[in-house]
């Protein structure tokens, strides 16, 4: 079966800045992933790229086995892009319209109201809708054309918890219907609410990836972390019992394992001179942010 | 391809004749100033082998298409491109060619209407003495003379930031009108705005249809000067058009 996305070897630079640096990406068709990653991290020059808007620097995006930006593929893609306002002069109606016109198999408009949940204001300019229904109107537009491939940059920007919650639902229903679906977000429990897939971006690098139940488990990890008089290399410290991470930080070494009692022991009977021990247990947003912080000390294994 | 042509042609048509500034500034104002001039002076006192009631008619007409393709199609151009519209089309089957072919056919469009509306207010509140056929010529002369302005609008289209494109627009259709003698005729204005004047497609675009009314062609300086500076301004801002996208 042919790959919804890859990317190979991306680089995409704005002059000396290097806003997607080497990045490798491959999504399954009929998936939902989520790019997670800070503002700034190069998931919206990611996404322009898969759309074919930008060129990249270097490297390849090809999307349902095609290069992108092919006349074929914007039959078959949707996209939401951040930042677009509402057409002036036209009714909620009349652009859903508009839009079904562009495409040879278009979704029906009942569905595209449904979805957007605007039945009571299609006959409302659009440009006097609120943010959030906004916001929505640009959904249904994305899916005017029944797209395969759904691509989502920042949706819930603007939406309150319980928007948000439907909206989720909403594209699992979408998902269920066979479609792929990649959004972009920097909300952690977004991800992991809605995506099968979650690819985290810091630095224009994918930096883990893997299911949530995979990237959760990181965050079962308990930390240990001490002073050492005589600390061996970096190296030596992942061959400790159970040490998934490691990290320095300073003076202090803190060391990520599943369990730490066996560790402790291990610990106390080396010759590293450890004091000063502090043991946490890490949190899910502990996890995110030393895999997207500016820690460049963190190595994972 | 031809249905999702008329669906564009039909959204974009909606679209001017729904705006507040389409009914304010191709409509109402041409209008008003039309009745004020021709009433200060004079409905039926003449000028240039006809009366004024006839001569700012077409003046007025002129002033209102002018700013109606500068503005309609100028300065929404801008704004399209800086709120992430033509982002938003860019990614949709709808290809540019469609695109812009439907934008240009709807402003044609609402132009007849503007003529319409102008010459039938004009022509059931004043005794204006035209034959039939003048009317028809002087509205084709304008209708098709309005393309020029399409292009000047086009031009105006390729700036980003839509605040410049009003600003610019705003002073274009203001001095194009004035310098160009549509509010007040050249031989009146000083004499170094006049020979400025009479060199500006406003003018010719005017003169054309003041030398319809008085039983004249229009001159073939206002052919040239009309098509010349159409095709200049459309080969420009098709240069600046395709260097964008090249980058």
């Amino acid at each position: 079966m042919t790959k919804a996305i890859e990317c190979i070897n991306l680089v995409k630079k704005f002059g000396d800045y290097c806003a997607v640096d080497h990045m490798n990406l491959s999504f399954e068709q009929g998936q939902i992933t989520a790019l997670l990653g800070p503002n700034g991290a190069g998931k919206t020059t990611t996404i322009s790229m898969i759309l074919g808007m930008i060129k990249p620097t270097s490297g390849e995006v090809r999307v349902l086995g095609m290069p992108s930006g092919t006349k074929e593929l914007r039959q078959r893609v949707g996209a939401l892009l951040q930042d677009v306002k509402a057409a002036d002069g036209l009714t909620v109606k009349e652009v859903l319209q508009l839009f079904r016109n562009y495409y040879r198999n278009p979704m029906s408009l009942e569905r595209l109201l449904d979805i957007s949940g605007l039945h009571g204001d299609v006959k409302r300019r659009a440009s006097t809708l609120s943010g959030g229904q906004r916001r929505r109107l640009a959904f249904a537009q994305s899916l005017a054309g029944n797209p395969e491939l759904l691509l989502l940059d920042e949706p819930t920007v603007g939406m309150d918890i319980e928007a948000r919650g439907r909206f989720w639902d909403t594209i699992q229903a979408l998902a269920s219907d066979g479609r792929t679906v990649l959004l972009t977000t920097h909300h952690l429990e977004e991800a992991d609410a809605v995506a099968d897939h979650i690819a985290v971006i810091a630095r224009g690098q994918v930096v883990a990836e893997g299911t949530p139940e995979r990237l959760k488990a990181q965050t079962a990890l308990r930390t240990v972390s001490f002073r050492a008089a005589n600390a061996p290399a970096e190296q030596e410290w992942l061959t400790l019992p159970g040490v998934e991470k490691a990290e320095c930080n300073g003076e202090r070494i803190r060391l990520y394992a599943q369990e730490t009692d066996v560790l402790l022991f291990t610990l106390m009977q080396s010759e590293w001179g450890i004091s000063d021990i502090d043991i946490q247990s890490a949190s899910l947003e502990d996890t995110f942010r030393s895999l997207t912080g500016s820690n460049k000390q963190a190595i994972i294994r | 391809m031809l249905h999702m042509f008329v669906a564009q042609t039909k959204a974009e048509s909606i679209r001017i004749i729904r705006s507040p500034f389409f009914l304010l500034f191709s409509i109402a104002m041409p209008l008003a100033f039309y009745f004020l001039f021709a009433s200060m002076n004079g409905v039926d006192k003449s000028i240039k082998s006809t009366t004024w009631g006839v001569f700012s008619l077409m003046s007025m007409t002129a002033f209102s298409l002018i700013g109606t393709a500068v503005s309609q199609f100028g300065i929404r151009l801008s704004f399209e491109h800086q709120d992430g519209w033509v982002r938003l089309l860019k990614l949709t089957p709808l290809s540019p060619a469609v695109w812009i072919g439907s934008k240009i056919v709807s402003q044609m469009a609402v132009h007849l209407i503007v003529i319409v509306v102008i010459f039938l207010s004009a022509g059931l509140v004043h005794d204006i003495q035209l034959t039939a056929g003048q009317w028809i010529l002087c509205g084709l002369w304008l209708w098709i003379g309005s393309i020029s302005f399409l292009a000047l609008g086009a031009l105006l289209g390729t700036l980003k930031n839509a605040n410049t494109s009003v600003a610019i627009g705003n002073v274009l259709q203001m001095g194009l009108a004035i310098v160009g003698g549509l509010w007040m005729p050249l031989s009146t204005l000083p004499s170094w705005m006049g020979s400025v004047g009479e060199w500006l497609p406003s003018h010719r675009y005017a003169n054309g249809a003041w030398n319809m009314i008085a039983g004249q062609n229009p001159a073939s300086i206002d052919f040239i000067i009309l098509t010349g500076c159409g095709l200049l301004f459309m080969l420009l801002s098709i240069y600046i058009y395709n260097r964008r996208d090249a980058v």
